[in-house]
């Protein structure tokens, strides 16, 4: 295990964490509900953390990456709706992210709103298409690092560290009324859903086959999955923590995702300001690249065509042109004029919706001896990864009538 | 003829939305104010520069037209807040800006609990 | 495993992905090819690859509307080109001998060959 790739392979999988989804429901969820949706957090890093690590495990071993064993595992037509629907859901995801990447640019050039969308489109396709696939990690990630300044940020308010550390305990407010219950329910499920994006395991395990992991990576693919995403989840924490400080007691239920970087600039002016919309600027732009190429590569590994960035694009065509045409297809629902809110809500329906589907075939891969032979789930990842299976499917049955009850968590 | 009322208050229930269905944007709406005061306050207090000032006021105020053409009751008084709000200048003063999204969190507060 | 042994079609050879000779992805095993008859023992003679083959196992106006987005297209992989069948079916050719690169071919045209690091 070289450290200096682990430390930055950590530094990456940190940066890298917190989306346009993460960000917009951890602001809201610490203005509505306080800190009693921490646990929440928690409990779904603890969730993405022991799928990842699965889906790495099954790079590195069965030397294949989750999609191409998922028509195998699934068979054809549910392999199919499977690809359909994490294709549509993935597709809205990359779109919020795209839409997100333009708000924050003009948040901080002043430039209009639909020209940044289509200039961010072009120079997310330039940079894939020019940079290896290690630079691409490694640069979106590092400088989403920025966003430490929300964690900083919280610290220098002040806030009440016993209340944060009460929100870790899972629980249920008491007092709230019915409505009031719903709407907790579906920032549950909604947070649930933006933690675990299915994206996030398809990218990490092709990621996983792009760096030519073996065997001898599987310690390095845990403690990146655990450390990593581990601190990657105190930076959502951090946001939900400062909206819960900052926003809640001032009415404020952040309808935009420009409000998040005032949590730095109460403590530290302008400089805070910038860097958080620096911070919240690379880390989307980094979950849309994640999003199209996951995207990507699950249509390229369904239909078994040539895949990969660690290829030269035109030695790997029918799927640079996927992650091509897939960006086009975002920035068109940019285009249509759809609000990035509305985006948002949209993606983590759809994810939650799929993730059942997406993380049976990955649980039952990793537990496969004779594709995992002696690296095969053993009883503790068995037992939570059919736990967690169990609550996303859960949470997936509940979404849609808690998302019409409560109006999108609008009450 | 039971099939017939029974088309009748459909179609009743589908066009009187009422304050009910306006509690979303109600909500929207006092939020959108009272992020608006946050931003004019930091705003005076230098915390924040003119661009991102500006960016905020103009999602803002697209925001709060989203919500009131929206609403199924324009004249009512939660109605008559929301239109106060867009009259106000983007350099409207924070105290201002609170006070509105205080009297739209009481009407809030009281559509809640009936 | 090879493929002359017994196979179990479903759970250990349908969807797995094909790697050649030299390391490239050139398909997915979307049908095969059996010699015999129904109550006697059954052999698989070739593996099926292409829209023509999977869009087969799909109902019927699906399988109509794969036929005329992406056409109707087969590659055969006689058995004796299958060097082990695992987690992949690894060959003991090159694609491009079988067949199975022309769709990468084609779509080479249009990506320009420069730019990248």
């Amino acid at each position: 295990m070289n450290p200096l790739e682990l430390t930055l392979g950590i530094m990456t999988a940190v940066g890298g964490f917190v989306d346009i989804s993460e960000l917009v429901f951890a602001a809201r969820a610490g203005s509505t509900f306080g800190y009693a949706l921490i646990w929440v957090f928690a409990f779904a890093t603890i969730g993405i953390i022991i799928f990842a690590e699965m889906s790495g495990r099954v790079a590195a071993v069965a030397k294949q990456p989750v999609f191409n064993l998922m028509r195998h595992r699934l068979g054809l037509k549910l392999g199919l709706v499977t690809l359909a629907a994490s294709v549509i859901s993935n597709l809205i995801t990359c779109a919020a992210e795209i839409g997100g990447v333009a708000l924050i640019l003009n948040y901080l050039t002043g430039a209009p709103y639909l020209l940044l969308a289509a200039g961010m489109t072009v120079l997310l396709i330039v940079s894939i298409w020019v940079l290896p696939f290690k630079w691409i990690e490694r640069t979106y990630g590092l400088l989403g690092l920025f966003m430490i300044v929300f964690a900083v940020a919280l610290v220098a308010i002040h806030p009440p560290w016993d209340q944060i550390a009460l929100g870790l305990v899972p629980q249920v407010p008491s007092g709230l009324s019915t409505k009031e219950l719903l709407t907790f329910g579906y920032f549950t499920v909604a947070i649930l859903s933006a933690v675990m994006f299915p994206y996030e395991v398809y990218f990490y395990s092709s990621g996983g086959i792009e760096e030519g992991w073996t065997p001898k990576d599987l310690l390095t693919n845990r403690v990146t999955s655990i450390v990593g995403m581990g601190l990657g989840s105190l930076l959502a924490i951090a946001i939900l923590a400062s909206s819960a400080q900052l926003f809640g007691p001032a009415n404020v239920d952040p309808e935009i995702p420009g409000s998040a970087a005032l949590q730095a600039a109460i403590p530290f002016g302008k400089w805070g300001l910038i860097l958080a919309l620096l911070g919240m600027l690379f880390a989307v732009a980094g979950a849309a690249v994640e999003t199209c190429l996951a995207n990507a590569y699950s249509i390229a590994q369904y239909f078994g065509w040539m895949w990969g960035r660690r290829k030269k694009p035109w030695e790997a065509p029918r799927f640079t042109m996927s992650w091509i045409a897939l960006f086009g297809l975002a920035f068109g629902i940019v285009l249509t004029g759809v609000d990035v809110m509305t985006l948002v809500e949209f993606a983590v329906l759809f994810s939650i919706l799929v993730l059942p589907l997406t993380y049976l075939p990955l649980l039952l891969l990793a537990g496969d001896q004779k594709f995992m032979r002696e690296h095969a789930n053993g009883a503790v990842a068995k037992l939570l990864g059919w736990f967690y299976f169990g609550v996303i499917t859960m949470a997936a049955v509940a979404a849609l009538p808690l998302f019409f009850l409560t109006s999108g968590g609008n009450g | 003829m039971g099939r017939q009322y029974l088309l009748l208050f459909a179609l009743l229930a589908a066009c009187t939305r009422g304050p009910d269905d306006d509690l979303q944007y109600i909500k929207q709406a006092r939020s959108i104010a009272a992020e608006w005061a946050l931003v004019n306050e930091q705003a005076n207090a230098g915390r924040v520069n003119v661009t991102y000032v500006t960016a905020m006021h103009g999602w803002l105020r697209d925001g709060l037209l989203a919500a009131s053409s929206s609403l199924s009751e324009p004249k009512s008084d939660y109605g008559a807040e929301i239109s106060a709000l867009l009259a106000l200048p983007s350099d409207a003063a924070p105290a201002t800006l609170r006070s509105h999204s205080e009297s739209l969190k009481l009407i809030e507060d009281a559509l809640e609990s009936a | 495993m090879t493929p002359k042994g017994r196979i179990k079609l479903v759970s250990e050879l349908l969807d797995l992905p094909l790697i050649d000779s030299e390391g490239k992805y050139c398909g997915i095993v979307d049908d095969v090819e059996l010699t015999g008859r129904a109550g006697n023992s059954l052999k698989f003679r070739a593996l099926l690859v292409g829209p023509g083959a999977w869009a087969r196992r799909l109902p019927a106006w699906a399988s109509w509307l794969v036929r005329i987005t992406v056409g109707a297209r087969v590659t055969r992989v006689p058995i004796d080109k299958i060097r082990t069948i695992g987690p992949a079916v690894r060959l003991k050719v090159p694609g491009r001998e079988l067949g199975l690169h022309q769709s990468e071919d084609r779509a080479v045209r249009w990506i320009p060959r420069k730019g990248a690091l």
